[in-house]
């Protein structure tokens, strides 16, 4: 087998083999971790998209309650379909991010991530205070299950277990990834990074670096709005305090623990920190510690991420091997 | 509404001002003197109300004399904290510092869950009664808090001593400060003592007024940082008129409207003063 066959092969296989996984994982418990897994790793994905410009956002949870709640009022009110619905909350976080990009973008470092964090709480208050059509403190609690998808005598998914939504939730993060990394491998990623290293340097050749971070800006906050959008679909609940300012730092979190630098980081930090803090449901209450506990860690000795560990051993056993 | 209505919501309005500037110090001197952003802060202000809360309820000791040693005990924390946690991290990129923050964060609010428990504590109000000013009453305990604060920040305005000379000259250029042989640890470990301690008062007041939660750390975090971003980062001057603004709409406005508007007032003229003043009100533009 040719090295070049190696990887499209193993990534094939491993998506064939996430689709197969409700054959083996029953249990709607396990399948819901696998769920929020989902949602964390798009979340994280995007949300390493804004930082790769230099930007420090902290809005993302702000922007899935505009998903979140664009798309159950289009179904409440005016009984669109959920593929029309998950669309145009998506549309509608990333509209936003591009009305109030262009004035936040002024703001550089610590003010910009300052800056989210009051876009977010002035979101989480109107959905507080506009009681007529966001139902106020409650939330909107009647969202219409997804209308069942039919191919005569092939297919019916009527969503009425979680692994309809398993299926919705995979498909939606290969569709999230794929676009990502298409953005990763394009010189707009490029453009990206140089911003990141210095913003005046890259302006001082010439790139309009505004409109970079409010591309940037946007597209992240587009997947943030998909990824409300399926929330609001899958617990068929939406509060205004659901994503608040620790959702978003757990946002942050499983992007700096997984490894921002990597692709796949955020992936692997969105994985193993939904499952890590469920491995320990029995303490209930310590919980958070476990979350702490880790992120602690890897802060102190992978400042790099999960991802720089195997790096790391590596560097050790040869060190060990010289010094033999 | 009536005059007497406005003045008691002024007394409220400064009162809520007070205890964001006490918070807001603490974040200004921490984010200028080590670069961090102390996302912890709203803790360490909750454990100052709880500490307070045990001298009194438990050791049954007088009201400002528990509020001292609470302070002192935070600040003492503070020191502790900045040694172990913060001291690899100072001046670095600002998703490590975040991230930290917010594990100590977790940590100490699931300690508070476990060890406080969930429900609300009320402390017995050491100063009972009201004075007749002009026909509106104002409650005492709300003039003694007020009293308090203004006595702490102004300590902070009338010493210009050897250690806030230094303060100054480490946030300015760490680097040049240690070549100056200023020990940039010292300095930091001070900072710290003086930011927890401060947020510590802030949660004791607060506990003899309102009422203690784990979780009541989150909305002065949240309005620590808005201070600090109206007012200018690192400037102690800034945090004071930003805190008295953002307490005045905190204040005035739910009377009129409601509390959680007043919030979003609050935020609305925190970005639109951002828009033309990225820097904050008294801040310097940054390189």
């Amino acid at each position: 087998m040719s090295r070049k066959l190696v990887k499209p092969l193993s990534y094939s296989s491993l998506i064939i083999f996430l689709f197969l996984i409700p054959l083996f994982v029953t249990s709607p418990y396990y399948l819901h971790i696998f769920i929020m897994a989902g949602i964390g790793i798009i979340l994280a994905c995007s949300l390493r998209l804004i930082f790769n410009s230099g930007q420090f956002s902290m809005a993302h949870g702000g922007m899935m309650s505009i998903g979140a709640y664009t798309s159950a009022l289009l179904m409440i009110k005016l009984g669109l379909s959920i593929w029309a619905a998950m669309g145009a909350g998506a549309a509608a976080a990333a509209v936003l991010a591009l009305l109030v990009g262009y004035p936040l973008v002024r703001l550089k470092g610590i003010y910009f991530a300052l800056g989210t964090v009051f876009l977010e709480e002035i979101i989480k208050l109107i959905a507080q205070q506009w009681t007529d059509l966001t139902g106020g403190v409650l939330g909107l609690t009647s969202i219409p299950k997804p209308n069942p998808i039919v191919i005569p005598g092939l297919l019916n998914i009527n969503f009425a277990s979680k692994v309809d939504f398993y299926y919705l939730a995979l498909v939606l993060v290969l569709f999230t990834l794929l676009i990502l990394y298409a953005i990763e491998r394009s010189s707009i990623n490029q453009t990206f990074c140089s911003i990141k290293q210095s913003d005046s340097l890259a302006q001082s050749v010439g790139v309009n670096t505004a409109k970079f971070k409010v591309l940037a800006f946007t597209v992240g906050c587009f997947f943030a709005g998909l990824a409300g959008a399926f929330y609001g679909q899958f617990m068929t609940v939406v509060t205004p305090s659901a994503f608040g300012f620790v959702y978003t730092v757990y946002i942050i979190v499983y992007m700096v623990v997984g490894g921002e630098r990597k692709f796949y980081g955020p992936i692997i930090g969105a994985v193993i920190l939904t499952f890590l803090p469920e491995s320990v449901r029995v303490l209930k209450e310590y919980q958070p510690y476990v979350f702490a506990g880790v992120l602690m860690l890897v802060i102190f000795f992978l400042p790099e991420g999960l991802v720089s560990l195997p790096q790391r051993l590596k560097m050790f056993i040869r060190e060990r091997r010289t010094h033999a | 509404m009536d005059s007497a209505v406005l003045l008691q919501s002024l007394v409220n309005g400064l009162m809520a001002g007070c205890i964001y500037i006490l918070v807001a110090v603490g974040l200004a001197l921490l984010l200028s003197v080590m670069g961090i952003v102390q996302l912890a802060h709203g803790e360490i202000y909750m454990l100052g109300g709880y500490l307070t809360y045990y001298f009194c309820s438990i050791a049954g000791l007088h009201y400002l004399l528990a509020l001292l040693i609470a302070t002192l005990l935070i600040g003492g924390v503070g020191i502790l904290m900045e040694k172990v946690f913060f001291r690899p991290f100072r001046h670095g990129d600002l998703s490590p510092t975040v991230i930290l923050s917010l594990g100590l964060m977790l940590m100490l609010q699931t300690t508070s869950v476990v060890s406080f428990g969930a429900s609300t504590k009320v402390l017995t109000t050491p100063f009972p009664g009201v004075i007749n000013v002009a026909g509106i009453s104002l409650s005492n305990e709300r003039l003694i808090l007020i009293l308090i604060s203004i006595v702490f920040v102004a300590g902070l305005f009338l010493q210009k001593t050897e250690i806030g000379r230094t303060m100054r000259a480490v946030s300015q250029d760490m680097d040049a400060a240690l070549l100056l042989g200023i020990s940039v640890d010292r300095v930091s470990s001070f900072a710290m003592f003086l930011g927890c301690a401060l947020a510590a008062v802030a949660g004791g007041l607060m506990g003899a007024i309102f009422s203690l939660s784990p979780f009541m750390g989150g909305f002065a975090l949240m309005k620590g940082i808005a201070v600090i971003v109206l007012g200018g980062m690192g400037s102690i001057i800034g945090a004071v008129i930003g805190g008295l603004i953002i307490g005045l709409i905190d204040g005035i406005v739910p009377p009129l409207l409601s509390v959680e508007m007043a919030s979003t007032i609050g935020f609305i003229v925190i970005i639109l003063i951002l828009l033309f003043r990225p820097q904050g009100i008294m801040g310097q533009p940054s390189k």
